[in-house]
């Protein structure tokens, strides 16, 4: 029983004769499972993720989470986005206890929590600091803080690498591999890199563009915990030629 | 007991160092060049004039209006003295500027919440946006009448114009901010669990601030135009009612001191709105100095 289901799930911008960004999409995410979603840009793999963050509505299909219908966006999916998405005039420290402050959750509660995960994310010296004052890996790793703060039942990554340089990607890529570690959230993660996709993932899922559709479905049986070294192993470079080629095949 | 110091000052600490040195006096010659337009036109100004006027007694000089305002400034009026222009500048001032102060927070605080409604919600645009369209290019001299035949001759009916004035310019940009606030801060929110009512006040308000600021800006100006011209015509005190009497009774260096005190009330006023947005915007300033 997956805890997220895609239903022959379509999605049509700009009404009839629209553009079909997602055609009739059968699509499963079991409880703490890591999947990575892989694609070139325009395949629509951020939309499927937007609908999953509630979003964007379907326009077709049935799409649930936990048995329920998914109808609004909810800190029950925690969405990490590309460029971080901060809310600039607020200090790190504002932005990470902004879920449970509007949430009503007492200070009580969340402050030790948020403490400890802005520790966890090592900003620990920067919780009066303004976005703007931070780098693009840094930034992201707020993001990263404030859903974790919310403990939500999944976590929606919108290619929440793409725009670091390769050296801070792959220190938050081991990051994000610690800290999965520890929570084993579910995880839905849409990139276009190849290497990042294998080395987070139980799962990787390959789409193709014009209809957007999920063309393989990979596991990835490297062990666990994983860690930045296996990124040049035997097995690993077997996956990444096996979804290069399938890549390739689905590119014509 | 005197306690005497063993050793003498450091002074190489007090001194300035090169790079204050040079702010410092990057500084003065910026507030140099500020000052060497007008000092140029009040020095030519000075020259042009014949017995202490140009254009047949129109245009008093320079320090003729210098003497003048400080009479009208400083002077103590005496038993008999008639004139009303002895120390009672600040009087004036201060009436007008209670006037402003009074019709740009009254525009602000129905500007502000309505822009943020119009250009959060279609349906409150679709409702409220063309009126305000169509009463827009309605001149704030043409709602005089009306404000005089409501209010009378009286201190709201000042305060009324300035509110329509300052007005526009807030409720349009305040629009335009709340109208052009990121997707991905909205959607954030609303994934944190935001309703909309935090979304309003945490996420679009604050979104929408650099913009209000400029409709702040501009609201003033208005501002500062629709309460000398009321004063002129439907209040009896106030730096536009002076301009209009002092005219009237042919005290051209009174006008012309009026003038000039409106243009640095009104500089003031704008400053310390600057200053407002630049602790207020800090977020914004790091921004643009870091890109």
């Amino acid at each position: 029983m997956g805890t997220i289901t895609f239903n022959a799930v379509s999605k049509t911008y700009g009404g009839a004769g629209g553009v079909r960004a997602l055609d009739n999409v059968d699509f499963q995410i079991g409880e703490g499972e890591f999947v990575a979603l892989l694609g070139p840009s325009g395949c629509g793999k951020s939309t499927l993720l937007n609908l999953l963050a509630g979003f964007e509505p379907l326009s077709e299909g049935v799409l649930t989470f936990d048995g329920r219908t998914i109808s609004k966006p909810g800190p029950d999916r925690g969405v990490v986005f590309q460029e971080a998405a901060l809310l600039p005039w607020l200090s790190v420290w504002e932005n990470v206890v902004f879920g449970p402050k509007v949430q009503g959750t007492p200070r009580a509660v969340y402050e030790a929590k948020a403490r400890e995960i802005l520790t966890i994310v090592g900003l620990e010296k920067f919780h009066e600091a303004l976005p703007v004052q931070l780098s693009g890996g840094m930034r992201q790793r707020v993001g990263i803080a404030r859903v974790l703060v919310m403990e939500p039942r999944a976590l929606l990554m919108d290619e929440p690498f793409g725009a670091l340089d390769a050296q801070t990607r792959l220190s938050m890529q081991q990051l994000l591999l610690e800290v999965w570690q520890r929570l084993k959230t579910t995880v839905l993660f849409v990139t276009h890199d190849i290497d990042e996709a294998i080395l987070l993932a139980d799962r990787v899922c390959v789409m193709t563009a014009r209809p957007g559709r999920i063309t393989r479905d990979i596991p990835i049986t490297l062990p666990r915990p994983r860690s930045l070294d296996d990124l040049t192993t035997a097995d690993f470079t077997r996956f990444k030629a096996m979804i290069m080629a399938e890549m390739r095949a689905g590119a014509h | 007991m005197t306690v005497t110091t063993a050793e003498p000052r450091p002074t190489a600490a007090a001194a300035p160092t090169g790079e204050t040195a040079r702010l410092i006096s990057s500084r003065l010659r910026s507030y140099a060049a500020a000052i060497l337009l007008p000092l140029t036109l009040i020095i030519l100004w000075q020259l042009a004039g014949k017995d202490g006027s140009l254009a047949g007694g129109a245009l008093p000089t320079p320090d003729r209006v210098w003497a003048a305002w400080k009479i009208w400034a400083f002077g103590t009026p005496t038993g008999l003295s008639l004139s009303p222009y002895v120390g009672t500048w600040a009087e004036s001032v201060l009436f007008s500027a209670q006037r402003v102060a009074k019709g740009f927070a009254l525009a602000i605080l129905v500007g502000v919440p309505l822009g943020i409604l119009i250009g959060w919600s279609k349906l409150a645009q679709a409702m409220v946006d063309p009126t305000i369209q169509w009463l827009r290019p309605v001149p704030i001299t043409a709602w005089l009448p009306i404000s005089i035949a409501i209010f009378g001759i009286a201190d709201f009916g000042a305060v009324f114009l300035i509110t329509i004035g300052a007005f526009y310019p807030i409720v349009i940009n305040t629009t335009q901010g709340a109208r052009d606030v990121e997707k991905n801060w909205i959607r954030a929110a609303q994934m944190m669990g935001a309703g909309k009512l935090d979304i309003l006040r945490r996420i679009v308000l604050p979104a929408a601030l650099p913009s209000i600021f400029t409709g702040l800006r501009i609201g003033l100006g208005i501002g500062w135009t629709a309460v000398i011209v009321s004063e002129m015509v439907a209040v009896k005190s106030g730096l536009g009612y002076v301009l209009w009497d002092a005219y009237y009774v042919g005290r051209m260096d009174i006008v012309i001191a009026d003038m000039v005190s409106i243009g640095l009330v009104g500089f003031l006023s704008d400053w310390l709105i600057v200053r407002l947005e630049m602790w207020v915007l800090k977020w914004r300033r790091l921004q643009s100095f870091n890109s």
